[in-house]
């Protein structure tokens, strides 16, 4: 099945993210995913659209993130849009994985949907806002 | 989510249950283990066997939890992370910092070790 990109407009609200977390989970299943890896599809999902709250839209609930997906042959595409122009590296240049930031109680997120996702890279959209690609290889 | 706590011997068991996302109930828990502290109830076993979905959200609050009671001479113990959660931590090497059991009453024992 292939679908052509699909939008969600979501405002900078943590609490948006369950409704999200079942959405991310309703795709993977028209995908194919497998039953066991759609929490792992949604935790990378719901961890760069808290970013993109947090750091890209300064939580500022009037602004929005925009998701857009597409199924596409061997593969799902996330673009995660924000409304800021933050540098995720600069931002999140840390390794909370090492040393005395093992012990931080945040800045997890992006290790995380690395790590659960083939491919996750941080970019611009033409406008020069920030955009977060996320690809889900489908088997 | 829910937050059920139960003394056994005297170890504090703290078990969630349902989605651990983000948000205010993380507040509530960093306070149950603020009051563990309080109370000097400086064993804690935080039982994760009914958690079927947890970001890094609930990674922060569990380093917190850990954090707290390490201040005040107290340990946090993981019991029944299910497979997806003991993922997050081996991700974030937080392995390295947490003892994990599956059983609960060698969890429990390992308090008096």
């Amino acid at each position: 099945m292939i679908v052509q990109p699909i939008e969600i407009r979501l405002p900078s609200d943590s609490s948006v993210l369950e409704t999200l977390q079942l959405i991310v989970e309703a795709i993977g299943r028209s995908a194919e995913v497998e039953e066991d890896d759609l929490s792992l599809l949604s935790i990378a999902v719901v961890e760069l659209t808290k970013n993109a709250i947090e750091h890209g839209n300064k939580s500022n609930p009037e602004k929005h993130v925009t998701i857009s997906f597409s199924i596409l042959p061997n593969r799902i595409r996330f673009l995660i849009d924000d409304e800021g122009s933050w540098e995720p590296e600069k931002a999140l240049g840390f390794n909370p994985g090492e040393g005395k930031e093992l012990l931080l109680t945040r800045g997890r997120g992006v290790l995380i949907a690395r790590n659960l996702a083939k491919w996750v890279e941080f970019g611009l959209t033409p406008e020069g806002k920030t955009r977060v690609t996320l690809i889900w290889p489908l088997t | 989510m829910n937050i059920k706590q139960e003394m056994k011997d005297d170890v504090l068991v703290i078990s969630l249950s349902g989605k651990i996302i983000g948000g205010p109930e993380l507040i509530e828990v960093k306070d149950v283990f603020k009051k563990a502290v309080e109370q000097d109830r400086l064993k804690v076993l935080l039982d994760l066997g009914k958690v079927n979905w947890m970001d890094s959200s609930g990674l922060g609050v569990i380093v917190s939890g850990h954090t707290t009671l390490s201040r005040a001479g107290g340990a946090l113990r993981i019991l029944n992370a299910t497979k997806k959660i003991h993922e997050l931590f081996i991700i974030t090497k937080l392995i390295t910092i947490f003892e994990t059991y599956t059983d609960e009453q060698k969890a429990l024992n390992s308090f008096g070790e």
